[in-house]
Formats: C-alpha cells, structure tokens, sequence
C-alpha cells in the first residue's frame, strides 16, 4: 500500500471535529482519491476521545491520537514535536491542516524538520505523477499561483477554506485508534496569559454579518454597523483600515489576514472591497455592497449593491429590520 | 543585544489588486510575472516594516540594542533596505540572488540563515508575518527550525524581558501572551500599529550608509526542500451583480430590504 495522506487535526472541540478539523478532512480525503491513497487522520490535543470517534466515523483509515493537556496549544515546541511523531507514526507522503491561527507555525516548522516542503491557502490539488501541484491564492487573492514541491520528506499542506467538503458521517463506523505518547521536552515558548476566552457567538458561525470600512468616516459612525446588525440577528465585522486606525479590536476583523467568513448574508457599508479583505468573505451566499464609490472594487462581488452614502442609507435598513422582528 | 530583521522587495499589492478588478491583470511570457511591471512599484512588503518598527521600539528603551536589516533579491531591493535604514536600522546586508522569481520561501530562510550565523552574535530575529506577494509566511517558522530558535508568531508586541523576549500575539481568540528563550524568531502582524516615518535628513544620511553586498551562491549549502512557482494566473471575479436604484437613500434601502426578503435571507 503506498504511503497514506494524513489529515492532522489540532484543537479539536470537546464533543467532536471543529471547522478548521473539518476542512482538513475534506482536502485530505479528496487529495487521497487523486492519488489513489488512504486517507488516515492524527488527532492531536487535550481530551480528543470524541473528535477521535468522529475522525473514524468521517471514513479515516486508520486514527492516531496524542491526547495531552500541554497539546491545548497548537503552538510551540510541543506541539510541533508532537505532530512531527504523529505523521512519521502514520508514514504519510503527504499531510493536510486545517486554516487555523497557528498554522502558520506548524506547517512551515514541520516541513523544515522532516525535510518536505510546504504550502498554504491550497484552493486545488492537480496530479502531477505520484505527487500533486498545488494550486494557491496569491496577492490576497488577487491571483493563483501553481506550485511544484520538492525534497525528500513529506508535502505539508493547508487549503484554503471550503476547499472540499468532508466525507458525511457514517454514525457507529469504527477503525483502530492507536494513542501515541508526547515526546518529553521541554518548550522555549512558555504562556503568561492565555487568550481572552471568546465570549458569546462567533463570527465563523454567524449566518448574517454586516461590516464597516472606512467610508463610515469616523469611528462613532460604526454604531450603525452594530445597530444593523443586531437588527437583523447578525454579527458585526470590520475591514483591516478600521481594525488598524482602533475603532474596532483585530477579532472583528474580515479578511486573510483576520476571519474568513462565510454567513448566508454579507453586508459590507463602506468597504472598498480590497483583496484582502474579499478573501475573508469572497464565499458568503450573498453579498452586499453600500459605498459612494461606483468604482469601489466591492461591486465587483456585490450581488446587490447600493451606490450611495452608508450613512444615510443604514438607518432605514435598521428601521425596516427592527420593524420586521 | 543584535537584532535582525528580515525583509522583502514585493510588488505593490494594491497595485496588483487594482489591476485584478478592472481585468487588466495579465501573465507575461514566462508565466511566473506579472506584465504590469514598470507600472505597480516594487515596495518593502508592510509586514516587514511593521517587524523594523518592533526592532526600532526597543532601540528607543535600550540604545545598546543594535539592529541590522537583511533582504534577498536582486539589486533593486536595496530600496527596502535603505527604507529600514533610514527608519533608523544601523546596518544593512543585501544578498544578490538571481532566483528571487522563483518564490521558494524555503531558499530564501537558507539564505537568511547563513547570513544570520555569519553574523554570529544575533539574539532576536524579527519578520513580517508573511509577504505580501505570495502570502505563504513560511520564512519565519523555517528560519527558527533552521537556526533552532523558539519562534513566536503573529505578533501585535514584542518587547525584552532579561535572557528572553514577551510577545503579545494576535490570535482569532484574542490575546495571548507568551515568554520565548533568545535567540528567537519573531512575526510580527499588521496589529502592532504604524511603523514611523522617515525624517527627510534621515533619508540623506541612509544614503551614505549602503548595504554590504553578499552573493547567494556563496551562502548555499547543500539543497533542502522546496517550492518552484511554476505558473500563475489569474481568476475570474464574478461580474457585477444588481445595482439598487432608487430616488434617495431611503428609498434605496426599502427595495434593497424588499430583495432581501424575497430571497429569503431575513428568516433566521
């Protein structure tokens, strides 16, 4: 049998596979079938017992599991070591990770110590003989790149997100769960505060969002954005210039390089509509677009679109939906 | 204690951005380039001069500190390296590579590597958290493992703290607050806040203070792995969906509201 893909799934939820799980799984096993491999998934983490039933239940071959409390972290000397163990137990060719706020410390990490390469923001897998190109956004969007990867070890990948979706889960399927032990070193990053724990919903799982950019003038202005959405049962985001000029903090940010976002309904006021911040929300069902600029590059993804002052024209939006509740 | 930050010459993406959105975005002949070259500027990437300004913040509590700027590229990012330096960065190194197009992060943190072990007595290392041309951030974590540095990502802070350095991260989550062991590799995120601007005698004096010159071959060991662009291209942007009229703001948001409706977005 040659060598399997590995999906590598960190920070798991207490009752299952998150988001970022679930988009490995998908690339991974869609990466398997375009090399006629097994797909075979490393759960590793604090208390991972259910996300380890689930991975099983998603069609993996084979689970492994580091379960341990300094793995709550997927940062670090530990967890890089750890993940190491994980895809030299499974002899993977190739391994996948979810989008998540460390990747950017394991893939590249991981790739460097066991001498593959790697890649990020995957939005296509292409067969390439018994490896893959690997098709990438670039320029924040604004281009794709097509990547051949080279050494010895294995190609560490991350898509980009909805890439692929997940197998379904097939409930009571069960497959060999082999615990591994977590290599004994010691870490050179220790933490002095952890983060804030999120409080309330998340902007990942809001079915609506309305964001504010900059064309809302100043910062008190942002209110309407906070008042639009809670009328419509919404969350609020914001573009990176706002996030950048303190009117809102970084974890209301859309775009690469803050949440990527896919709500049902996008409603961007005064939003220019960079590539950076469209990569956060490029992928909402409907987007929304209300800018005073006809130019603004947001009308270019806008399925509606309002030319006009988001000033004057949000109060009766908020109107209307406080009406409508 | 010797700080490095590692920096990179990018085109413009705003400008390539603005390119992208009116279709005038188009592939030269080797496939690997943009053909707007000459017309979007070539610009030290944002992250990075956020990184020279975490660098420049703890010159000003310590004036022992000394900070040395190095890039990769071809002779034109020497620009990015006098911007540092005018910023305030005492030193610079520009290492000539011809294979610059070819966007193998992993060569250039093999570049970056051997120049920092020549330096020999660097304590802290800090980068921008990915570029903004080909948004991989692979450099920083490759150059940690390489030089067997803890490394910290996605900083908004970064400030010394005895034998070792205390990071504020930016996470989804919200702030994290963490203590590496030097020598460490840092990244620094677009959170840490404006980057100074140069003082115009600053910009003078940067002049008369050019990098030193090093040659890629000189510096390259055996291979390791890595990345090859071997094409790029551009995607279709949905065209332009439905422009809501209406005689005032008003009445705008009404048939807006009423479309909305209908599509059944409004239900939840």
């Amino acid at each position: 049998m040659p060598d399997p893909v590995l999906a590598l799934l960190t920070q798991p939820e207490a009752d299952g596979l998150s988001k970022v799980n679930l988009e490995a799984i998908g690339a991974a096993s869609a990466l398997a079938s375009l090399l006629d491999r097994e797909f075979v998934c490393a759960v590793i983490g604090s208390d991972v017992a259910a996300a380890a039933s689930e991975a099983a239940e998603r069609g993996a071959a084979r689970v492994l599991t580091i379960d341990d409390d300094q793995l709550a972290r997927a940062a670090g000397d530990v967890a890089v070591a750890a993940a190491a163990t994980a895809i030299e137990a499974a002899g993977a060719s190739h391994v996948v990770l979810g989008r998540g706020a460390d990747v950017l410390e394991l893939v590249p990490r991981l790739a460097a110590r066991l001498d593959g390469a790697c890649l990020m923001g995957a939005t296509e897998f292409r067969r390439d003989g018994n490896d893959v190109l690997v098709v990438a956004t670039i320029f924040g969007g604004a281009a794709r790149g097509v990547f051949r990867l080279s050494g010895t070890g294995p190609r560490i990948l991350s898509p980009a997100p909805a890439m692929a979706p997940a197998p379904d889960r097939v409930a009571g399927r069960g497959v060999d769960v082999e615990a591994l032990a977590v290599p004994e070193i010691a870490d050179r990053v220790t933490v002095e505060q952890p983060p804030a724990a999120a409080e309330g919903p998340r902007l990942e799982d809001a079915n609506v969002i309305v964001s504010g950019g900059r064309g809302l003038k100043e910062s008190d202005n942002y209110q309407l954005v906070r008042d639009l959405a809670d009328a419509l049962g919404g969350m609020a985001g914001a573009s990176r210039a706002i996030v950048d000029d303190g009117w809102v903090t970084a974890v209301q940010q859309v775009g690469l390089t803050g949440k990527i976002v896919t709500p049902d309904l996008y409603v961007a006021a005064g939003v220019s509509g960079a590539s950076q911040h469209m990569a956060g929300c490029a992928n909402a069902r409907v987007i929304v677009a209300i800018n005073t600029d006809e130019q603004a590059p947001i009308f270019k993804y806008a399925h509606y679109g309002i030319v006009d002052d988001a000033l004057e024209v949000m109060p009766e939006l908020i109107r209307l939906a406080r009406e409508a509740r | 204690m010797h700080i490095v930050i590692c920096t990179k010459q990018v085109l413009d993406p705003e400008g390539v951005n603005g390119y992208a959105l009116w279709g005038r975005l188009k592939v030269d002949e080797s496939g690997r380039a943009f053909d707007t070259a000459g017309a979007v500027p070539q610009i030290i990437n944002a992250y990075d001069e956020q990184a020279a300004e975490a660098a420049l913040r703890i010159l000003d509590d310590d004036e022992s500190v000394r900070v040395t700027a190095i890039t990769a590229g071809d002779s034109s990012a020497a620009d990015v390296l006098k911007r540092c330096v005018a910023m305030g960065v005492h030193s610079s190194i520009l290492i000539i590579d011809p294979e610059v197009a070819s966007a193998d992060g992993f060569r250039t943190a093999r570049l970056l590597a051997a120049t920092i072990e020549e330096l020999g007595d660097v304590d802290l290392v800090l980068c921008g958290r990915q570029g903004s041309d080909y948004d991989q951030g692979t450099v920083p974590a490759v150059l940690a493992e390489l030089l067997d540095s803890a490394l910290v990502t996605l900083a908004s802070d970064v400030r010394t703290d005895g034998d070792g350095v205390r990071v504020t991260r930016v996470l989804p989550a919200g702030e994290e607050v963490v203590r590496a062991s030097l020598p460490a590799v840092v990244s620094v995120s677009n959170e840490l806040g404006q980057p100074r601007y140069p003082s115009s005698r600053n910009r003078m004096a940067a002049r008369r203070n050019p990098p030193l010159e090093k040659q890629a071959a000189d510096l390259l060991g055996d291979d390791g792995p890595g990345v090859e662009l071997v094409e790029l291209f551009v995607p279709d942007v949905q065209g332009h969906g439905e422009t809501i009229e209406g005689d005032s703001p008003a009445a705008k948001a009404q048939a807006l509201f009423a479309k909305l409706t209908e599509a059944g977005l409004l239900d939840a």
